[in-house]
Formats: C-alpha cells, sequence, structure tokens
C-alpha cells in the first residue's frame, strides 16, 4: 500500500499547504485584479495570483512556474522528514532512492511570451543584440524546464520525468509516482505540478469565451466560466511500510488511480461523462473499495456551463442513489483554476481533509444550477473520511481520478480485493517511422532510407493523408503524430490502448504567431481554434481523438532524449499495469525558432550539414505480452529492460545494464554524441556492431524512437537477436534493452 | 425603376459578401476538400455533419467562437453572444444579412 508522507502548495490562498487549507476552510475566494500584466480587453481581469513569488536568481532556466513548483515540493519534502543532506553520511537521502515527476503546461511562458512575440518577426528586423538575448531566455520554455530547475536545487534523483496532460497533469504526475513505487524503481517519490499565469493562457481561455467575469462559481445556476488561478501542489509518497521504517507520519493512503480518454473534442468535454466514470469506477477497483467507502469527492468544478453538469452526470453514473450521500465540492471557486497544477494542489487538499477528518465548501456557490444536483458544502465542517476521490479533466478529454483512503482503514467495509501489483513482460507488436525519405512500417522500417538531399520537412503528400474533415483542428506536430501512429496500428481497433506522446519543444512556433497575433491585434481578436495547440499534450489529445483510442493519454519531455524518454515511459505504465497497450509516439516538428536557439545555446550546426535538425516521428505500439498473445498479435521484440538515470552524480549503479550482450547484438544510437559514447564504452556493450539512426532519419529530438523502432525491425527480421538503444544528453539518459520475443 | 436597381445592387453586393464569407470559412476553418463556390447559402452551418442535409458543415462550438472572432476581424462587426447569436449563425446567408445590418446600423448612427 502506497502511504502520503509529505505535502506541499503554493496557491493564491496562500505560500504553503497549511496556510491554503486554513483559507479555504473559512471559504476566502483568493480572486482579485491581475498584477502580472495589463489585461485590458480580457473578458475577466480577476485571477488567482500567486502573492510575493521571489526568486534568487533569474535566467536559464529559471522561471515563475519553476519558482512555484520548488516552493511546494520543499514543504513536500520537508513535511515528510526527507533530507538529501543527511548528517553523518555523503550518500544523498540516506541512500534511499527517490524520484521527481513534476507536471506541467504553461511552464516559462510567461517570461518568453513577449519574446516569442518578436522571434516570429523576419531576421534583420529584429536588432540581433536583442534576438540573441531573447533566445538566451528560451531555456526555460521547454516543458521539461521547471523539471529540470527542481532536479538541481532539490537532487540529484535516482529518475525524474516531466509530463503533460492539460488540467490532469497533476493528478497524472501522481499515478506515474505510483507505478514507480510498485515497479520499485524508486523508494519515495515527490509528484506533483506547477502552472504559473501567463498571457497565453489569459487570451486563450478568454477567447474560448470560458472567463467569468465575475469570478468562478462551480456549480451555480449563474456560473459564466472559471477563473484562472495559478500555484503547484507536490506529494511524496513511499510504501507504507517503509514510511512506517523511516519513522514517518503516514498523513493518509493512496488507494487507487486511473486514467482514461474521452477520444471525443479537443476543448469539449464529452457531455455523457462516460469517460470520467470510467476512470472513477477503475480507481475504486483498484483500490478494492465500492461507492459505499467513499465520504468525499473533490470535483474537478471547473464552473464552466459545461463541465459541472458533465461531472455531475458522471458521478451520478457510477454512485447512482448514493451520490446524494456523498458531500462534493470544488477548490476552483477559491483558488481558481490553476490548470497543470490543479490535480495536485487539490491531491493535496484532498488529503488534508481526510487528514484533518474536514470537507472544504465550494467558494462562490450561492444558487445550485439543478443540472448539477449534488451534496453540495457550502460551508466547512467536520466529518470522518474513510476516503475520498479527487478528480481532474484536461483539454481533449484527459480524464483522472485519485482515490485516497484514511491512514488507519485498512480495507474496505465491503471486502473487495485491491488491485494487486505485478511486472508485465512488455513487448513490441507494431512501429512505423516518418522521416522526410517517407513513411515506412513494420519490418521495413530497419531498411533505413536515405534522406533526401534537399528538403527538411517531410512530404506534404503523407502528412494530406488523413481524413480532411476530421484532421482540421490539428496543427503540423498533432498531423505528423497522427499519420505515424496510423501507420503503426494499420487499422487495428485499440480503444483500450493508451497514447503516450514525447515532444521536447511541442508547438513553438504556432505560439510565436499566436503571441505576435496578441501583441498586435489585441486580444478580441485572439483566435480560439489555435489556442488548444499551444496546450503541450495537444498532441497527445490528437492521437487520441483521431484514432478513438481510450486509455491513459500524456505527453513526457526531456529535451533531446524526449523519444527515449516516451518509450521508457509507456514500458513503466504497461507494464505497472495501468493500460495493456500503449500507442508510443516520438514526434519533433521543423521549428525555426528552436533551431535558432539550439545554435545560439549549444552551437548546433546549421542547416546544409549531413546532421541538420530535422523533423521525425516513430510510433511504437507497446503491449503486454499477455495481451498480445491473447489477441494474437505478432510480436516483434520485447523491451527487456530499461536503465534511466537524472543528473551526474544520482546512482551511477543503477545505470547498469542486468545483462552482457550476446552473439548478433547491436546498439542502435538514436544521435550520438560523447555521453552516448561513453555510456556505451563503459557498458559491456563497447564491442557490438553500432546502427545510428540520425544519419538516415535526421537529427531530433525524436529520433530516439526512431531508434527503438529500428531495433525492434532488426530483430523481428533476425538481423539482431537483441539490441542497446542509448539516448543521453545533460547528465542524464535512458538504455532500453530489447530482445527477440521468447516462444 | 430606380428601386430595382437598388434592389439588385443589394442582391449583387450581398452575393458577393456571400461568397468572400464562404471563402472566409473554408480557408480559416481549414475545411480542406470544399468549394467556397460550391457551398450553399442556407445549408445549416452547425450541428452533426450531414444532420442538416448532405451539404451541412457540421461545424460545433468551437468554430462558432472562430467565426465570431473572424467577423469582427474581417467585417468590422460584432457578433452578440448567447441565443441572441443563434439565429445569425444559422447560414452563411444568416451571416451575411448580420454582416449587412450591422454595418448599416454603424452607418445611421
Amino acid at each position: 500500500m502506497i502511504a502520503v508522507t509529505g505535502l506541499g502548495a503554493v496557491t493564491a490562498l496562500g505560500g504553503s499547504a497549511v496556510e491554503t487549507w486554513e483559507r479555504l476552510l473559512r471559504g476566502d475566494r483568493a480572486f482579485r485584479e491581475i498584477s502580472l500584466f495589463a489585461a485590458d480587453g480580457y473578458r475577466s481581469r480577476i485571477v488567482g495570483e500567486v502573492a510575493g513569488v521571489v526568486s534568487r536568481q533569474t535566467g536559464g532556466d529559471i522561471s515563475r512556474t519553476s519558482e512555484i513548483g520548488l516552493a511546494a515540493a520543499r514543504e513536500a519534502l520537508e513535511c515528510a522528514g526527507l533530507a538529501r543532506d543527511v548528517v553523518g553520511t555523503s550518500v544523498p537521502w540516506a541512500g534511499l532512492r527517490v524520484g521527481l515527476v513534476m507536471g506541467g503546461s504553461t511552464a516559462g511562458m510567461f517570461e518568453t511570451e513577449s519574446i516569442l512575440s518578436v522571434l516570429i518577426r523576419p531576421e534583420g528586423t529584429v536588432d540581433p543584440v536583442i534576438r540573441e538575448q531573447a533566445l538566451c531566455r528560451m531555456l526555460s520554455h521547454p516543458l521539461s524546464a521547471p523539471t529540470d530547475r527542481l532536479a538541481r536545487e532539490l537532487g540529484p534523483f535516482a529518475r525524474v520525468r516531466s509530463l503533460s496532460s492539460a488540467c490532469s497533469s497533476g493528478s497524472n504526475a501522481i499515478i506515474v509516482g505510483a507505478a514507480w513505487l510498485e515497479l520499485d524503481l524508486v523508494d519515495a517519490v515527490v509528484c506533483g505540478a506547477a502552472d504559473a499565469l501567463c498571457k497565453v493562457t489569459m487570451s486563450g481561455f478568454h477567447a474560448l469565451s470560458a472567463l467569468d467575469p465575475n469570478g468562478a462559481r462551480p456549480f451555480d445556476k449563474n456560473r459564466k466560466g472559471l477563473t484562472l488561478g495559478e500555484g503547484a501542489g507536490f506529494l511524496v509518497l513511499e510504501r507504507v511500510e517503509a514510511a512506517r521504517t523511516r519513522g514517518a507520519r503516514v498523513i493518509c493512503t493512496l488507494r487507487g488511480w486511473a486514467s482514461r480518454s474521452e477520444a471525443h473534442h479537443i476543448t469539449n468535454p464529452d457531455a455523457s461523462g462516460q469517460a470520467p466514470a470510467r476512470a472513477i469506477e477503475a480507481a475504486l477497483t483498484r483500490a478494492g473499495f465500492t461507492v459505499a467507502d467513499i465520504d468525499y469527492v473533490n470535483a474537478h468544478g471547473t464552473g464552466t456551463p459545461l463541465n459541472d453538469p458533465m461531472e455531475t452526470t458522471a458521478l451520478a453514473r457510477v454512485f447512482g442513489d448514493d451520490l446524494s450521500r456523498v458531500p462534493v465540492s470544488s477548490c476552483k471557486g477559491q483558488i481558481g483554476h490553476t490548470l497543470a497544477a490543479a490535480g495536485a494542489i487539490e491531491a493535496t487538499l484532498t488529503a488534508m481533509s481526510i487528514d484533518k477528518g474536514e470537507v472544504p465548501p465550494t467558494g462562490g456557490l450561492v444558487d445550485p444550477d439543478p443540472a448539477c444536483s449534488l451534496h453540495h458544502v457550502r460551508t466547512a465542517g467536520k466529518r470522518t473520511i474513510r476516503a475520498a476521490l479527487s478528480n481532474s479533466f484536461g483539454f481533449g478529454g484527459m480524464d483522472s481520478v485519485l482515490l485516497f483512503g484514511h491512514a488507519l482503514a485498512a480495507v474496505s467495509a465491503n471486502g473487495q480485493v485491491p488491485w494487486q501489483p505485478a511486472r508485465r513482460r512488455v513487448v513490441i507488436t507494431r512501429v512505423a517511422t516518418l522521416t522526410p525519405a517517407g513513411l515506412l512500417d513494420g519490418v521495413e522500417v530497419s531498411r533505413l532510407p536515405l534522406l533526401p538531399p534537399s528538403g527538411e520537412a517531410i512530404d506534404a503528400d503523407v502528412l494530406g493523408g488523413l481524413d480532411a474533415d476530421r484532421a482540421r483542428r490539428l496543427d503540423r506536430t498533432s498531423r505528423i503524430a497522427t499519420v505515424v501512429a496510423r501507420k503503426a496500428l494499420a487499422g487495428v481497433v485499440a480503444e483500450d490502448a493508451g497514447v503516450i506522446l514525447g515532444s521536447a519543444f511541442g508547438a513553438v512556433d504556432a505560439t510565436s504567431a499566436f503571441m505576435r497575433r496578441l501583441a498586435e491585434k489585441g486580444p478580441r481578436l485572439v483566435s480560439p481554434a489555435d489556442f488548444p495547440s499551444l496546450v503541450p499534450s495537444s498532441p497527445a489529445g490528437h492521437v487520441s481523438i483521431y484514432l478513438g483510442l481510450k486509455g491513459p493519454a500524456m505527453v513526457v519531455a526531456d529535451l533531446a532524449t524526449s523519444g527515449e524518454c516516451a518509450v521508457t515511459h509507456g514500458f513503466e505504465l504497461v507494464r505497472a499495469g495501468e493500460m495493456d497497450r500503449a500507442v508510443v509516439v516520438a514526434v519533433e516538428e521543423r521549428s525555426v525558432i528552436v533551431e535558432q536557439v539550439l545554435s545560439v545555446l549549444f552551437g548546433a550546426p546549421t542547416s546544409g550539414a549531413t546532421t541538420a535538425r530535422r523533423e521525425g516521428a516513430a510510433a511504437i505500439l507497446l503491449s503486454s505480452e499477455q495481451a498480445a498473445r491473447a489477441s494474437g498479435s505478432p510480436i516483434l521484440a520485447e523491451i527487456e529492460d530499461v536503465v534511466a538515470w537524472a543528473g551526474d552524480e544520482a546512482n551511477p549503479g543503477q545505470r547498469t545494464l542486468a545483462r552482457p550482450p550476446e552473439a548478433g547484438s547491436v546498439v542502435v544510437v538514436g544521435a550520438p554524441n560523447d555521453a552516448v559514447d561513453e555510456y556505451i564504452a563503459r557498458s559491456s556493450w563497447a564491442g557490438c556492431p553500432r546502427v545510428v539512426c540520425s544519419d538516415h532519419a535526421g537529427s531530433h529530438e525524436a529520433v530516439g524512437g526512431i531508434a527503438v523502432a529500428v531495433a525492434s525491425a532488426m530483430i523481428a527480421r533476425g538481423e539482431a537477436t537483441s539490441a542497446l538503444c542509448v539516448g543521453s544528453a545533460r547528465g542524464s539518459g535512458y538504455a532500453l534493452l530489447l530482445r527477440e520475443p521468447l516462444g | 425603376m430606380v428601386g430595382d436597381a437598388a434592389a439588385n445592387r443589394t442582391s449583387m453586393l450581398r452575393t458577393d459578401l456571400k461568397y468572400e464569407i464562404k471563402k472566409l470559412l473554408v480557408s480559416e476553418l481549414n475545411l480542406a476538400g470544399r468549394d467556397p463556390a460550391t457551398l450553399d447559402d442556407d445549408a445549416p452551418l452547425f450541428g452533426e455533419s450531414g444532420a442538416g442535409g448532405p451539404n451541412g458543415l457540421g461545424l460545433d462550438s468551437l468554430d462558432a467562437l472562430q467565426v465570431a472572432m473572424l467577423m469582427e476581424e474581417r467585417f468590422g462587426v460584432r457578433v452578440p453572444e448567447g441565443d441572441e447569436a443563434r439565429p445569425i449563425f444559422r447560414s452563411v446567408s444568416s451571416l451575411a444579412e448580420f454582416v449587412e445590418f450591422a454595418r448599416g446600423a454603424r452607418g445611421k448612427r
């Protein structure tokens, strides 16, 4: 069983979880006019802004988001009594393997959006010095930047991951942390999310007509939308036995969790509430609980006209007549909708409600909407809570549910058997790659065609191969991702499958165009249809919607090793049983701005060189061996082992693979660099033949995904018995070991 | 006779305006494969594709927000929000009527 031993939160209500909790119970609404930037012309200027964000340093990858996140993560670690530096030992964390999982969506947007509105202008129209300064500030922009900042300040960590699933990012970070514990990859994990306010989200939700001018009133008849907030939430999770051994206080337990996708629409929720209902049911099943065990629901409750009745319908589907018994409240009328951070902050507050035996109210609720017929909480009240749910639903229909139980209540009153963790064998059943040289699938992938000498972009005809009506909202990254995923699936119906998509930079050029339009035309003429594409999780949402994939969907990012990161993430979640099948997509689009940033920061080669940054993608269908055998699906290769490391000093012993190569083993590298060469040289695989994919697929952040696809195809063709895929950059890396399937 | 000529001119202007709106919808909503020249003036814009007859565009609420923004950008008219907007968004014809009405009302002020 998993224990929650640390909590931390920074919200508009307060700089700590404790302060937030006290004001939450009092019913305070922390809404006021935004001070971060002029918000003339917006539907609402009211936000939940965090007071007094001070950073000792600025520049580099440091952002408002990272500093808010840092404060919350520190509080959680202190609350758990977990210290990196322990008296009497030089070993960090006294030898415990501590992991970090961080969700987000805006990252350094607040710092970079004014820069982006400049960068889109043609070279020569901007002072070169200003341009170069601007490019250097872009370090805070990637989704992984706040995580890297936290890892540097608080680490070293044994394992680090950055993810986004829009407004359910925080919940998914906690789910991934729980999966790591079940796989015994870490002894403790600090998991959560942070998001700061910025013009992109303010103008985007304004354009979507989703901001309530008077401040959000969840479930109220007169609600007109959400109020944006900012903040961070973090939890420390560890196994109950480990927490007790360490003498840590168990605040409550994490008993169940699940994530499901609606595969419906990029912004609008499916009114039927089916996906959230399936997620709640799956979380209950995992915990071995029934609705009779649930004494409180912390709702997503955004206050938008569409969310609140949909959520009510979803709860009614699962709870039936029991729903009138269970108090339901939303924190978003008091702290605002903190987007990616919401799931983590609300998980923190749900944990506190169980621990303190008190239910927080729904701030701003005056006149309940009959379409939201729930047991509303008008003022905080004492109550014994045996177990509680926390709901979070994101753009693109990514719905996640966490189920927390009281520290002492060991079993359900109804005697259901909780889910038993197991480590499943993970196999690769289908692959496809998409490069400027073409679209390939199956064993053809290992042909490694040469890139065309001219043209760094993927052929427009290939990208045009989707249904025109259904694909009309897909931006370039989403289109590349959907084309390659569709090719890999080749018509296989995979409704249960999840989508794990790796992308380092997302839609930088589109964000730049969006910001330029905002700067030049004002908030009234911001494009509502363009906004969803700027959310980092959007390509995973589009793949899920286009292909009808209803398992967990999220994006992961780790700069140059985003491709390897995505395969690792999919492997972990299938291995832990979070889903039977996952469509893993690694994708990177060409971006003038990204190329300029990379050349200024790292002196990356400019176009024309053989290793010029190109664009490309790979799709890999992962399956539990059991599910693959049950469906009679041919197996290309098995993923035997994955080693991931983060930071130079973190547990170097863990980087060692379990076994040496045999006759016929090969090493397949996405893009070579000194770190990759050094890893291979130190391993027992140094003498194996080496395939370098960037020679054929171009150099970009998704090339690690292509390497795994190529390795699978080589094994399936009998060209290799096993393959080691290595990607490394900036002190962190991944080594994936693939082999022939057994039997 | 003079009245007929004026009515003719109005009708021509409205035909041009409708074509301009059709081009705008096809390009800005990425309705690839649709030809502005063959879009039906009176076919319903919104609802399930095909639900409004074979010529319906099957647009949704996100498109409605986009169309409202485009009307303001291209024609300088503000589409009202909520229920008032429903009849305006019915078809290309109703959008053209609204643009003419809003421009006329502004001219008289």
